[in-house]
């Protein structure tokens, strides 16, 4: 549709307000559209609506005290934010982990990854219209959550790691029920290429529709599937693998355009590579303790600093600590991926119409809360 | 010669010995660290664009003698990250790399949001994550209860 | 903050005991998420738990269709007046349900010198149920909205339809 777009001649520019109550906007995002006609002239992304202070917070908490911080900044990914942390403070305080509980970290980060990317699904879906491949996300999303709320205890927002290990040993019934998981999950791509793939309406709204380029994504900080899309395979599980992400044989999805259609299938192609990766941590899980029994109680890193990059469901996230010392951080900054993710829009969305600004918006996969922090 | 490289030895051919550290095991997730002085931020990040590097994250750092930018920057290859790190007074100003990195210029916001710094040159310095009306920097160790308060070396030295 | 609904003048018990119960078995919840809460909402209102069985599942995406208002998340300073907004622009009758412990209280991220956060929706709008848990289960959120019905026909005994629907009835 870009072609069509021609510099307004008219002074008829009409300000429409996206949000922050809108049920399209991922929470509470507002953007301020300046639109002619229906093409839009100009984007402004508004955000700070679900800002809770999370960097002040790690301040005035000891590294343990905030750990269940960690899984509410993204709440969609919260396992991936919580081992991030976990790993980064154990790499900054020199904590051993037994190899079971990385292979148990790893297989839930997985999942949980996976639970993200179907809720995106599900919910991109909506926001194009269609309200059935929803219900059929959140059956499945939900079977992944019987199987982490088994082992963690809870639904959401996880706080299973611990410095050292993870809280609860997996069980005979625990990898069944995920090898089920996984097999009933494959099963239902066929349902989904179906439903949606396959869907003449859908590849329209999708196909060319926010095209980001390379250069524009390098610019912006583009990463995670979304830079994926734009053809640069570019995962921290392969650039600076952590935990045990070398052993396994997974690649790396990648589109070609870079448009909303890339995204919505490299992000599907990481779901079944996440099978994968589950599949073979299964196979490969070894005997032994899941918790480092000799860990510190109280952590205390010494001074300096750490950055430490993983990959969460939207891409390069990464923990930066500074330490004096004590038990409290003295500085905890949290680079997240939807913040230059979402920065992108105000390119991206010039020429676009308001319809495909819909489709963009949903295609990004932004949380808010995160980016507010 | 790949991105890493090129950006360290322009990093090295501009800086004192001293200002650089070079880590190959990226213990603290950083390949290259240069401390670069305020004046000469703006040439290191142009540096760092045609390297082909793009700009991950910006924050500041609250010391009792300074404030401390950490700009890090990483690029598309495996253990690549590098930290410009730039040590700016209370009442400095440094200048803005927004027209450089158009990323730059919500995470400079967000750092005028919490610390308070103002970027010369920036053409958007509106609140972005404080509502319109906030009057305090919550970042700044000065703010709500303070557990510790160090001068630098205390923590670097 | 005092409940700014006004009581009619007269009142006509038997006729109001009937609206009530229709309003009590439809209630339409507006679309509004602010933060982890709203997914468990989602998940409420999607294929295992269904809301849809108590009449709740209608969301609406505008104030000005809908009855119940689920705060469901931190209420940030930059987002309350937002929400007062909305509240303000639902048609009476309305109630509001304050899900999760940030809604109530401002849950884990209240704290000495906390800048950023409402401490609890009660503060900014009229709360008639407080569902607790970080976030609370579907099941709890069920719990909640079926506590409401109980709220607006006085009392569990008097949901008739509930009762005609326990006793092996069709709805």
């Amino acid at each position: 549709m870009a072609e069509q777009f021609q510099e307004p001649v008219v002074e008829q520019i009409y300000t429409l307000n996206l949000g922050p109550q809108h049920p399209s906007t991922h929470g509470v995002l507002r953007v301020l559209l300046d639109l002619d006609g229906e093409f839009i002239i100009k984007a402004d992304p508004v955000i700070g609506y679900g800002h809770r202070g999370h960097e002040k917070m790690a301040e005035n908490r000891t590294y343990k005290q905030f750990m269940p911080n960690s899984s509410r900044m993204d709440y969609l990914s919260g396992l991936l934010y919580n081992h991030g942390f976990v790993l980064a403070v154990e790499r900054f305080a020199g904590v051993e982990v037994p190899e079971r509980a990385k292979y148990i970290r790893v297989i839930c980060a997985e999942l949980n990854r996976i639970s993200s990317h179907l809720l995106w699904f599900g919910t991109y879906i909506m926001d194009l219209g269609g309200f059935t491949p929803f219900l059929y996300c959140f059956d499945d999303r939900e079977n992944i959550l019987d199987i982490l709320d088994r082992v963690t205890g809870s639904r959401l927002t996880y706080s299973y790691c611990r410095f050292g290990g993870v809280n609860r040993d997996l069980d005979g019934e625990f990898i069944s029920m995920t090898r089920a998981f996984i097999e009933r999950l494959r099963s239902r791509w066929t349902d989904y290429h179906n439903l949606v793939t396959k869907n003449v309406i859908f590849i329209h709204r999708t196909r060319d529709v926010g095209v980001i380029t390379p250069e524009l994504a390098r610019q912006y900080g583009v990463v995670g599937p979304n830079l994926r899309a734009c053809g640069i395979p570019f995962d921290v599980r392969k650039s600076e693998p952590y935990e045990v992400y070398d052993r396994f044989d997974f690649v790396i999805p990648t589109g070609t355009k870079g448009d909303a259609l890339d995204r919505y299938n490299v992000r599907l192609e990481e779901m079944e590579q996440s099978c994968r990766i589950i599949e073979q941590a299964l196979d490969q899980l070894p005997e032994g303790p899941h918790i480092n029994e000799v860990a510190p109680f109280k952590v205390k890193p010494p001074r300096g600093e750490i950055y430490f990059a993983f990959e969460s469901a939207r891409g390069l996230t990464a923990y930066y600590l500074v330490s004096d010392g004590s038990p409290y951080p003295y500085r905890c900054h949290i680079r997240v991926p939807s913040f230059g993710n979402l920065q992108v829009l105000t390119e991206v969305f010039r020429g676009t119409l308001v319809a495909d600004a819909i489709s963009i918006l949903g295609s990004i996969d932004v949380v808010i809360p995160e980016i507010d922090r | 010669m790949s991105n890493r490289e090129t950006i360290t030895q322009k990093l090295q051919a501009m800086l004192p010995a001293d200002d650089v550290c070079r880590d190959e095991s990226c213990q603290a997730g950083v390949l290259f660290s240069a401390q670069v002085p305020l004046a000469k931020l703006r040439d290191a990040m142009k540096e760092c664009d045609t390297a082909g590097y793009y700009l991950e994250s910006i924050t500041a750092l609250d010391f009792e003698d300074t404030f401390e930018l950490v700009y890090h920057l990483n690029c598309y290859e495996p253990r690549a990250r590098v930290a410009v790190r730039v040590l700016c007074g209370h009442d400095q100003s440094p200048a803005t790399v927004s027209d450089i990195f158009p990323s730059a210029l919500w995470q400079e916001r967000e750092v005028h949001d919490f610390f308070g710094i103002e970027f010369v040159g920036s053409p958007d310095m509106r609140p972005l994550l404080m509502p319109e009306d906030a009057d305090c920097y919550p970042l700044r160790k000065t703010f709500g209860k303070v557990y510790a308060y160090h001068k630098r070396d205390e923590i670097y030295g | 903050m005092e409940s700014q609904r006004v009581e009619p003048v007269i009142k006509f018990a038997l006729l109001e005991d009937i609206l009530n119960l229709a309003r009590a078995n439809s209630l339409w919840p507006m679309t509004f998420g602010l933060a982890c809460c709203a997914i468990e909402m989602m998940a409420a209102g999607a294929s295992r738990f269904d809301l849809d069985r108590f009449g709740a599942g209608v969301f609406r995406p505008s104030p000005r269709q809908s009855d119940v208002m689920i705060v469901a998340g931190t209420i940030s300073k930059k987002m309350a007046p937002a929400i007062q907004m909305l509240w303000e622009q639902m048609p009476n009758p309305k109630w509001c349900i304050a899900m999760g412990n940030c809604a109530i209280s401002g849950g884990p991220f209240e704290y000495d010198g906390q800048y950023a956060i409402v401490p609890g929706a009660h503060l900014i709008v009229p709360v008639d149920i407080t569902v607790p848990g970080c976030p609370p289960r579907p099941e709890g959120l069920i719990q909640g909205i079926l506590a409401l019905e109980d709220k607006i026909t006085g009392g569990e005994h008097r949901n008739y339809l509930r009762r005609f629907r326990r006793m092996g009835g069709r709805g």
